[in-house]
């Protein structure tokens, strides 16, 4: 899902606690904006941090004054041949950057049928990745490898390098003897485990036990002011991993006890409008929620929800079943062409692990 | 029907001709390079003012609606071509700018007029709704207020992913390279918040133009930075196409304008957020990628929100204060009733028609100005005319103040990185000052 809406999901979790909600509305407290951005750390961690430390035993530089298709293909190809022997190996593929603005562009595709590493150079782009026609090169631009093992993939479409950093692929060899083809193998491992999320809001409790005061009205919590942040902190957290489990890549609950990601329910694509919105809109309808019977001194302050029963109608099940009706109708739309593969759209890999940098 | 009878009765003509005398005004102010619209009608308002007598609250609420709505569809054409005047506009700049360069201008500029047309449209429709929506909205959110633009900050600042190639073989250099443009972002967002709090603390105007003191940090922020790109890029314009048809069809019309509504009128309700954060927020809560979606919705966003804050102000029973104009505009109107109301749509609707025509000989004019004139020539002549206009308005201080905001705004300019987060000059005091730690932070900075 997209970084935003993990962010108000996890706003959503932290007002279900009440005594948050009283703190925020009584006593000026920022509580809220901790499921916020616990909500969105995951993200944070792997593409601030993990990517920068993850090593790949194979790198390809490819050279735009020399251009070779068979250059790049065979690196990706010896790094699967690796696999094959010693289990697991990653390769890490870079850009060619010719001016400020300008950017060589190439396609890797894995054609698991034919158990061959395909890669096309392409045009000339900018950096809006818009091509200049007639400029893909002439000779060299083509290339197909043969491996002497099998792969597979689950998402078998190109993956285009073209601006900034490029992708990163780990095989990995698995039972069958077959190599699998694991995409962003820093994405979603120990950063999206149920393992961190522990140990995180450990730390925001042993922060909050020290620092936060106690309450002037006891009475007024059922649980200690100290125990609410890290109480939102893992239930925000928690929620990233669920809403990241109805997509195609999965996480890592466990780690470091399990070392690959499982495979996501492959519900919805990450990158898709209508999943995204669909969370940020039961969020919002929450968060106004909870905010309303969760207010302060409810029998002198009016309510702004008037009736829960029109607010539920009107405002959640009109509008799910609206946008459940519209996914099924796009997926339906979607599955009717899905003979005609465009191998040049981002793969659903891709999709899942887009980030918005707006 | 109604809303048509009661623009069409004679009583309520004349609103009808101060609203296409406020649109044709906002043409004009569209010009005017750089300024702030809440800041350029601030002063025509006062001038107009001058006949407060012979003008009714209505009347010059008229004038206001022509202005807003005439602005926030009009004054995309003049920042496309020869830079943006707010923050607003700050968002649509790398998209604006992509299809300019690529020849794409005027179907640009179409398109975020349409979108503007699918906002007003959106807002009349759901005009009627407001009247039970808000009141309750407006009970729930108002203690919460705070920590929501809290929350809005905290997004902005973890939303910004690194940039950079990762191309070197050393770990280090790639993370720092990475984290050098989160970095300026932070750095930036931070430094114009420490802006923000000390301009809204010590008043560096002569206090009879005190409502103009933010002036001189928006210009500084925003408009000289980008005049300033504008002489030293040595790219010439390319040839605008005018083009006969616009590439839209009806889902991604409905698509572009319902993500720009719900950003747009975010950013109309919650006080100090604006139209390009709101743009950004509902840009990601509906997972936009195709770029004519990006465009058109911004256009709706814009409008959503120039116009939706406004009309906020006109709900009745309501009595939500969001934007300049309205404050402006509220000793004059105490009461509004359901019929000003009524005519605020009407007037809105009529407004944002007579704009969306005047949009297609407008962009065509400007397209032929840039040819004639080199518009690194209208840069020059524009930051010339600038300075000295900012110290015309707000003196020796205004002028310090502009020099200091400028050097922050050529921050993220410099190293590429969002100008947004320069909006944190009234998002982070305002956040601070609302949760009731203001005056914390003022003795931590020595100004109380």
């Amino acid at each position: 899902m997209k970084g935003f809406t993990h962010f108000i999901s996890g706003i959503a979790v932290a007002t279900f606690f009440p005594e948050a909600v009283h703190m925020a509305s009584q006593e000026h407290s920022f509580v809220l904006c901790l499921g916020g951005i616990a909500g969105i750390l995951p993200d944070t961690l792997d593409f601030k941090f993990a990517r920068y430390f993850h090593k790949s035993e194979f790198e390809v530089w490819p050279d735009p004054n020399k251009l070779d298709a068979t250059q790049i293909a065979s690196t990706v190809a010896a790094a699967v041949e690796r696999a094959a022997v010693n289990g697991r190996s990653t390769v890490q593929l870079h850009t060619m950057q010719l001016g400020a603005n300008l950017w060589r562009s190439y396609t890797l595709w894995f054609d698991s049928a034919s158990s061959e590493i395909v890669v096309e150079i392409g045009p000339i782009v900018d950096t809006g990745q818009v091509p200049f026609p007639g400029s893909e090169p002439k000779e060299n631009n083509i290339a197909r490898i043969k491996t002497s093992c099998p792969f597979f993939q689950p998402f078998d479409k190109k993956s285009s390098i073209s601006i900034m950093s490029g992708p990163c692929f780990e095989f990995v060899k698995r039972d069958d003897g077959r190599v699998e083809i694991v995409f962003l193998p820093w994405h979603r491992t120990w950063s999206h485990s149920l393992t961190l999320a522990f140990c995180i809001s450990f730390a925001v409790g042993l922060f909050s036990f020290f620092l936060v005061p106690p309450s002037l009205h006891p009475d007024l919590y059922s649980i200690p002011r100290w125990l609410l942040y890290p109480l939102i902190s893992f239930s925000a957290f928690a929620m990233h991993l669920l809403e990241d489990s109805t997509g195609f890549m999965g996480n890592n609950l466990f780690y470091p006890f399990t070392k690959d990601r499982t495979k996501g329910w492959g519900w919805v694509s990450a990158a898709e409008g209508i999943p995204n919105f669909f969370c940020v809109w039961l969020s919002f309808i929450f968060i106004l929620f909870n905010l309303d019977r969760l207010r302060w001194a409810p029998d002198i302050t009016p309510p702004g929800i008037t009736s829960y029963p029109a607010y539920f109608f009107f405002f959640l099940i009109l509008p799910v079943v609206t946008m459940v009706t519209l996914f099924f109708k796009y997926a339906r739309e979607k599955n009717a062409s899905v003979e005609e593969k465009d191998f040049d759209s981002p793969s659903s890999s891709d999709r899942d692990t887009e980030v918005s940098s707006t | 029907m109604d809303i048509f009878d009661l623009l069409m009765h004679p009583q309520n003509f004349d609103l009808v001709y101060y609203c296409v005398v406020g649109v044709i005004v906002s043409l004009l102010i569209s010009f005017l390079p750089a300024l702030h619209i809440y800041n350029v009608l601030g002063i025509f308002l006062l001038f107009v003012l001058k006949y407060e007598m012979t003008m009714t609250g209505m009347q010059l609420s008229a004038l206001a609606i022509g202005m807003i709505v005439g602005y926030s569809i009009l004054n995309t054409v003049p920042s496309t071509y020869l830079g943006p005047g707010d923050e607003s506009l700050s968002y649509y700049i790398l998209p604006g700018a992509q299809w300019t360069a690529q020849g794409k201008g005027f179907e640009s500029i179409i398109l975020t007029g349409i979108g503007a047309l699918g906002g007003i449209i959106m807002l009349a429709l759901l005009a009627p709704a407001f009247l039970y929506i808000l009141p309750g909205l407006k009970n729930i959110t108002t203690p919460h207020i705070f920590w929501i633009i809290g929350t809005v900050i905290a997004y902005m600042l973890l939303s910004e992913w690194p940039k950079g190639l990762s191309q070197s073989r050393n770990t280090w250099t790639n993370f720092f390279e990475g984290w050098f443009y989160l970095g300026v972002g932070i750095v930036t967002f931070f430094l114009s918040g420490i802006l923000g709090f000390i301009v809204m603390a010590k008043t560096f105007v002569p206090f009879e133009i005190a409502f103009q003191s933010i002036t001189p940090v928006f210009v500084g922020l925003f408009a000289i930075p980008w005049l300033i790109t504008n002489i030293i890029n040595v790219g010439p314009l390319p040839h605008q196409h005018i083009s006969d048809s616009v590439d839209l069809d009806w889902e991604l019309l409905s698509r572009g304008t319902f993500s720009g509504f719900l950003g747009g009128f975010f950013a109309g309700f919650v006080p100090i957020v604006t139209a390009g954060i709101g743009g950004l927020i509902s840009g990601h809560a509906t997972a936009q990628r195709d770029g004519r979606l990006f465009v058109m919705s911004y256009g709706t966003c814009k409008t959503v929100y120039y116009v939706g804050s406004f009309l906020l102000f006109f709900v009745p029973g309501l009595s939500l204060t969001r934007g300049g104009l309205a404050w402006i505009i509220t000793p004059l109107s105490p009461n509004i009733t359901l019929q000003e109301y009524a005519l605020f749509v009407g007037l809105m609707i009529f407004s944002a028609g007579l704009s969306f025509i005047l949009l297609f000989p407008f962009t065509r004019m400007v397209i032929w100005i840039t040819k004639q004139i080199d518009y690194h020539i209208i840069s020059v002549v524009t930051l010339i005319l600038i300075v000295p206009a900012i110290y015309a308005l707000t003196g020796f201080g205004g002028l310090a103040v502009m020099t200091v905001a400028t050097g922050i705004g050529l921050l993220p300019v410099m190293f590429q990185a969002r100008r947004m987060n320069l909006m944190g000059v009234l998002l982070l005091p305002v956040c601070i000052n609302m949760a009731g730690y203001g005056n914390y932070f003022l003795e931590l900075m020595g100004l109380l």
